[in-house]
């Protein structure tokens, strides 16, 4: 069983560019999802903490389900399960665009904004209650308050969970290949079964999600330590 | 630091050296009193989880049964998919892989073939009316097939333009294609009949196009196993002779079934 | 809709082919996230204490261990197991057992993180306490800091084994016959319920994990309570 390796092959030529095309579908994907989770994360944990009932239960039914699924079933569900709950219309629109990205979003923002709202409404708790109280007394609305005094506070708070729920999202990016979205993991996966390099293409693709990790955990912490310098 | 790296690196060199010990597989098979075999798990009627038993039946299993039932040893099934394949005969998981392979030069660097028990070629399957008559319909447009397998790069070959959207199994491609989410699912034309036969309503699905490339199946089998080779060739051989291979044939693809291919083809006898 | 698909196969769902055949659906899941906790328990309790050692070279691999599995998609820790742990070991491994493993190494970074966090979140003057009173680092962290830190930090151990049941359904990928596999098996042969019985499976997963995710808050709230009586 010996194992012949050829590091050229998978970092050079035809199976070097699909390396390159899938870290670029991988780094669309996961940015895309990171934004939009972003905000879909902060809406529902406003709505978690809306005193109105129906909003607050429609977030803690989607906080709740999302987080206790697995990330994988809900690719399913959004790829194949939908088809048959919407409109014929939507459907035929949604044939002509590149669904298979689509979905891989939208499966990843619902998934990670749930984390987010979760973690954001621990933030949001850390802060002391009379700081809401006083801004309503100053005459602003629920939503002002939260969009001018206690969410900035909050986000600040909550960056190093936040960090992690980025890096995770980036890693279960690599889940989109099941649904024939050509990332990172699904190049590395080809390369194994067209040039039985499977070695080389793993460890390569290792290591990219690796650097991209260290890299996106590096840069944030700088850029935290230079806004906490500068606040002080 | 220093003492562990070079402690780690000299485990890894020892890992790369020692290798088993190479025993005949048919020995192996005999002492361990089964005949361990890839084969699919959705892939009507070639291999599929039978819905009343839950059990893997098919076309290849049957075929397993023969060579087992030749061994006087008992059939073990493992599910693969087209890109596991491979790797578990190298690995050892599986004795012999009959899982709709295609005998292909470039994969004899890797294991050895059988002779061709199964000749078909790949076609496209598409929605019956629609614009898809062959490959060339497909300009810029998606086709689903399964990771792994011959079809994609032969699609890709045939149609630069065309975006090929690979799943993990051929009934998630064309639950794709039902979904309109991809215009046709490409493979080989026994495996499109398959698929067009487990729909409710087969008579609206297609199956297009002239052969995109011929697929001659043959079970893949470790490198340098010349006994366990012969052993395949020759029982095949004497299924087809003895009219046992038409039968099982008939049973998966024959007249009354829904998967009717007729037998067009014929295996290479020696004499 | 066609619920009649979900109903029929329902018991695929719970347990595969069992007893006819092998066992599968929601108990191999739950089965597989009960050894990968249980290996990952010990595996990560030992990185975490490396971890936490003064000697550089216990610290550093641990270091270096959770760093790159904390780095790296469960996904590729699979396929590495799978495709690639038998071309350097030689030898191959049933598909579920690999699943097991892959899980089991990657739980353990995490849990070793855990580990280190409950550790440190004890007040400092009960290691020097301890020394003190003449037991050796060992004998502390055995009897003194260790059950204390564990003790505190079983409300996050619950939620890894919540993530872990989730991250089972990654072995459908190299065909483990799981609740995630089962469904898609379901799903290729009928074709005309994705909708249905992604929903169910979803479902399934959701009722196991929501259940410790509430058992965990509760613990949390409970041990909280403990600890502000104790003070």
């Amino acid at each position: 069983m010996a194992y012949q390796f050829d590091w050229e092959l998978v970092v050079s030529g035809q199976y070097g560019d699909w390396i390159v095309d899938g870290l670029i579908t991988t780094l669309q994907i996961s940015g895309i999802s990171i934004g939009l989770s972003l905000v879909l994360g902060t809406m529902a944990c406003i709505m978690r903490l809306s005193k109105l009932k129906p909003l607050e239960w429609i977030a803690w039914t989607y906080i709740e389900f999302f987080r206790n699924t697995p990330l994988l079933v809900q690719i399913f569900f959004w790829y194949f399960g939908s088809y048959t709950v919407l409109p014929d219309s939507v459907n035929a629109w949604l044939n002509t665009v590149n669904q298979e990205f689509a979905c891989g979003v939208i499966a990843l923002t619902f998934y990670t904004g749930a984390f987010i709202a979760e973690d954001l409404r621990s933030g949001i708790f850390a802060i002391p209650k009379t700081q809401l109280e006083a801004s309503r007394a100053c005459g602003l609305s629920f939503m002002q308050a939260m969009g001018y005094v206690i969410l900035p506070q909050a986000f600040r708070i909550i960056i190093p969970p936040l960090i992690s729920q980025f890096l995770n999202l980036i890693k279960n990016s690599s889940l989109v290949m099941t649904i024939g979205v050509a990332d990172l993991t699904y190049m590395a996966r080809q390369i194994e079964a067209h040039a039985f390099h499977g070695l080389e293409a793993f460890t390569v693709a290792t290591l990219i999600y690796l650097s991209i990790s260290l890299v996106v955990s590096f840069s944030i912490q700088q850029y935290n330590m230079r806004v906490l310098r500068a606040a002080r | 630091m220093k003492r562990l790296a070079t402690a780690l690196t000299a485990i890894l060199v020892l890992a790369f050296l020692v290798s088993p010990a190479f025993a005949g597989k048919i020995e192996d098979i005999k002492k361990r009193g089964t005949l361990i075999a890839g084969v699919k798990d959705s892939q009507p009627p070639f291999g599929y989880v039978d819905e009343k038993t839950n059990q893997i039946v098919g076309f290849e299993i049957d075929i397993m049964k023969f060579l087992a039932d030749k061994l006087g040893v008992k059939l073990d099934v493992k599910a693969v998919t087209s890109s596991t394949r491979i790797p578990m005969l190298t690995q050892g998981e599986v004795d012999i892989v009959a899982a709709t392979m295609t005998h292909k030069k470039d994969r004899e660097g890797q294991i050895d073939f059988s002779i061709t028990y199964f000749m078909t070629g790949q076609r496209l399957l598409v929605k019956k009316g629609g614009p898809i008559k062959s490959v060339k319909d497909l300009a810029s447009k998606k086709i689903g097939s399964v990771k792994g397998s011959t079809s994609e790069q032969n699609a890709k070959k045939a149609e630069p333009t065309a975006t090929i959207v690979s799943f993990e199994t051929y009934p998630e491609a064309f639950l794709a294609l039902k979904q309109g989410k991809v215009e046709a699912v490409t493979t080989d034309e026994a495996i499109l009949v398959g698929l067009k036969f487990s729909d409710e309503k087969p008579e609206a699905w297609d199956i297009v196009g002239d052969y995109i490339s011929p697929e001659p199946y043959g079970f893949g089998l470790v490198e340098n196993d010349s006994k366990l080779r012969d052993f395949v060739n020759v029982s095949l051989m004497e299924m087809w002779e003895s009219g046992e291979y038409k039968k099982v044939y008939d049973k998966w693809f024959g007249k009354d079934t829904k998967n009717y291919i007729p037998l067009t083809w014929t295996m290479e006898l020696w004499p | 809709m066609h619920w009649d698909v979900v109903w029929n196969n329902f018991d695929y769902f719970l347990w595969g082919a069992y007893p006819k055949g092998p066992l599968g659906g929601l108990a191999m899941s739950i089965l597989m996230a009960l050894g990968g906790i249980f290996g990952a328990f010990w595996l990560g309790l030992l990185i975490g204490v490396c971890r936490l050692s003064k000697r550089v070279w216990l610290r550093a691999p641990a270091m270096v261990y959770i760093e790159i599995i904390r780095g790296t998609p469960l996904l590729m820790v699979i396929f590495w197991f799978y495709f690639l742990a038998p071309v350097i070991m030689g030898k191959s491994l049933p598909d579920w057992q690999s699943a097991i493993i892959a899980l089991i190494v990657f739980t353990s970074a995490y849990i070793a993180e855990i580990v280190r966090a409950g550790v440190l979140s004890l007040p400092k003057g009960q290691m020097e306490a301890a020394r003190g009173s003449g037991l050796s680092h060992a004998q502390t962290m055995i009897h003194i800091i260790l059950p204390q830190a564990l003790f505190n930090m079983i409300p996050s151990f619950v939620n890894q084994f919540v993530s872990l049941t989730k991250d089972t359904s990654l072995a459908y990928i190299i065909g483990v016959s799981e609740l995630t596999k089962t469904a898609t098996q379901v799903n290729s042969r009928t074709m005309k319920a994705p909708f249905e019985i992604f929903i169910t499976v979803a479902a399934l997963y959701f009722v196991v994990c929501f259940v410790l995710t509430e058992l965990s808050r509760r613990l949390e709230t409970k041990i909280n309570r403990y600890q502000a009586r104790g003070r």
